[in-house]
């Protein structure tokens, strides 16, 4: 017998119709903005600090703990439970509602859909909370906009941000995929074979590095060109680096939301995909998701350094081909790599394993107010991984810099 | 531009005019004057004086009121038939929001003068005017009410404000 499905219609979220004139001409744009966007973009922002405290409940009956806050202004007090506590410590003004809720997932693997609109309604009912719509570089951006210099920026940011290429209706297209062919990169073989090609990769690479002037010598005196050639061919497979990542949720049965081309910050050029349904899964899911976009690269540039080595000696294909890998290579350590300030794969799956989920925001905040407020060098472990972040994140930018420009005099001469 | 013929063959399929007898029309359409808008230009700014009202003959407008810096709320989006601007003809008040056009249009001006001659002329016709004009208010007025249920609801949703359990 089939079953009717009784469950009521959700209310169709209410949606503003906005014209926005431009600053450069009398042009405009009229924009819908349903109220679900704003909402997961809101900033929620807690009271001054002096206006609230916190205090453990001792409890004696096993299991978590509770917690009292207390606005000292009104004198409410509210009983929060320790993932309440987790998300009102994360209501800085600055994480918007969508990392917050990430930050849930990633700390307790799991994510109860009701928490933070129920535990937002009790604190705006305690006079607890505000609400900040923007970011804090469109703040700073639109506070000084009547420099010229500053409006031009914010044109430009408010112009890439429109530009958004995306399809929300792609599962079946990656489903398709990882049915004819894609599984294979997550069977034991594929991931033996991906090693062996990196380790041949490897040996190639240091015999190239040895013969590294005449390698370049086929660039034929245009090395600098050629490299930004080589950059800009490299971005598409920034394209395939998202395809896996979109793979290995249909591996583990996960759904892909979406894929796309869009502007990063409003200037960084970049592929998408949207692996949020992941966070609904283990760790080991997590972490493969997010390994398994980066050896993208470890695998290209393998193979570019394999056809560079067997290419004729001083060739263009040789020159051509040692560049796209060692960009490639380059891409793949950077993927992983954690300690860079741009929260790439290898910081989702260092703050996955750490258990610290905004480590990035936290740590910026903790050196923010050392310089502000002056040095204590007294540090629990929370602080030792701040600074441990920060130190180690400025040396790898700084060396990352360095090798760059070591690699372009190293061309050029 | 359009020829007398069509214009006021358009005129027929306005609601404005649909009850006003053709003699009497054809006296409109001739008082009527186009009024071209390029996409993007603006027609009227809130607070600025006028004593005409637009009919859209052709293309898309979008009213809208500023609500911050360069943004404003749509209230309105006009097309072919549809009509603004009548709060001015009839009490000279600054005109009440922004008008543009959202693409390439064209507007007939009806002002104060063509309204008295037609009054004068055929007293009946200047009713079946104004009948489909308060008609139109009344609806207006009706939409402008969800209007604000809608962006009231909008700021409950995006703000994840409950009232419901205070």
């Amino acid at each position: 017998m089939k079953e009717t499905d009784a469950s009521p219609t959700p209310p169709r979220r209410a949606k503003l119709e906005l014209l926005v004139r431009h600053d450069a001409d009398d042009g405009f744009d009229v924009r819908q903005i349903g109220s679900a966007t704003a909402f997961v973009q809101s900033r929620p922002h807690r009271v001054p600090d002096e206006s609230w405290e916190l205090a453990e409940m001792p409890s004696r009956m096993a299991g978590q703990p509770s917690y009292i806050l207390k606005n000292t202004t009104t004198d409410r007090f509210l009983l929060l439970t320790e993932p309440e506590k987790f998300l009102w410590q994360k209501m800085d003004g600055q994480t918007s509602l969508q990392e917050i809720a990430t930050a849930y997932v990633l700390r307790y693997g799991a994510f109860d859909f009701d928490i933070i609109p129920a535990l937002m309604r009790k604190l705006q009912r305690a006079q607890l909370l505000t609400l900040r719509p923007s970011s804090r570089l469109r703040q700073v951006l639109a506070r000084n906009r009547r420099r010229p210099m500053v409006k031009a920026i914010e044109s430009g940011l408010t112009a890439l941000e429109r530009i958004n290429i995306s399809s929300r209706n792609v599962q079946r297209a990656f489903t398709a995929a990882y049915r004819w062919g894609g599984f294979l990169l997550f069977t034991p073989a594929g991931v033996i074979g991906c090693l062996l090609l990196a380790v041949a990769g490897l040996v190639a690479g240091v015999k190239l590095w040895h013969a590294g002037g005449d390698i370049v010598a086929g660039f034929g005196g245009h090395a600098l060109r050629g490299l930004i050639i080589v950059k800009l061919l490299f971005f598409l497979t920034v394209a395939a680096h998202q395809l896996v990542h979109g793979l290995a949720l249909i591996h583990y049965r996960r759904r892909v939301r979406e894929f796309g081309f869009t502007f990063l910050h409003g200037f960084v050029p970049t592929f998408y995909v949207d692996v949020t349904d992941i966070f609904m899964t283990s760790r080991r899911a997590r972490v493969v998701t997010a390994v398994s976009g980066a050896g993208v690269h470890l695998v290209l540039g393998s193979a570019w350094f394999l056809v560079a080595l067997f290419a004729p000696l001083g060739s263009f294909t040789q020159a051509f081909a040692a560049a796209s890998g060692i960009i490639q290579w380059q891409a793949f350590l950077i993927a992983l790599y954690p300690f860079c300030f741009i929260e790439m794969d290898g910081y989702h799956v260092l703050v996955d394993l750490l258990g610290m989920p905004t480590l990035k925001q936290e740590a910026m905040s903790w050196v923010g107010s050392l310089v502000r407020r002056g040095a204590s060098w007294r540090m629990g472990r929370q602080e030792a991984v701040f600074a441990l972040y920060v130190v180690v994140s400025t040396l790898s930018v700084a060396a990352f810099f360095a090798f760059n420009v070591m690699l372009i005099v190293h061309a050029r001469s | 531009m359009s020829s007398p013929a069509e214009t006021l063959a358009f005129l027929r399929e306005v609601r404005l005019f649909k009850d006003i007898a053709a003699p009497e029309l054809t006296v409109v359409a001739a008082s009527l004057r186009e009024r071209p808008l390029k996409r993007g230009q603006v027609l009227f700014r809130e607070g600025e004086v006028g004593e005409e009202m637009f009919v859209v003959q052709r293309g898309s407008i979008v009213i809208s009121k500023p609500v911050t810096g360069r943004v404003e709320q749509v209230l309105a989006r006009m097309g072919s038939g549809d009509f603004f601007g009548e709060m001015s003809l009839f009490d000279r008040s600054p005109r009440s929001a922004t008008v543009q056009s959202d693409s390439d249009a064209t507007l007939l001006v009806l002002d104060r003068e063509a309204l008295r001659r037609l009054t004068e002329l055929s007293p009946r016709a200047a009713a079946a005017f104004f009948q489909a004009l308060v008609q139109v208010f009344i609806e207006r007025l009706r939409a402008s009410g969800d209007l604000v249920a809608e962006v009231t609801r909008w700021g409950l949703e995006a703000t994840g404000l409950d009232l419901d359990s205070r």
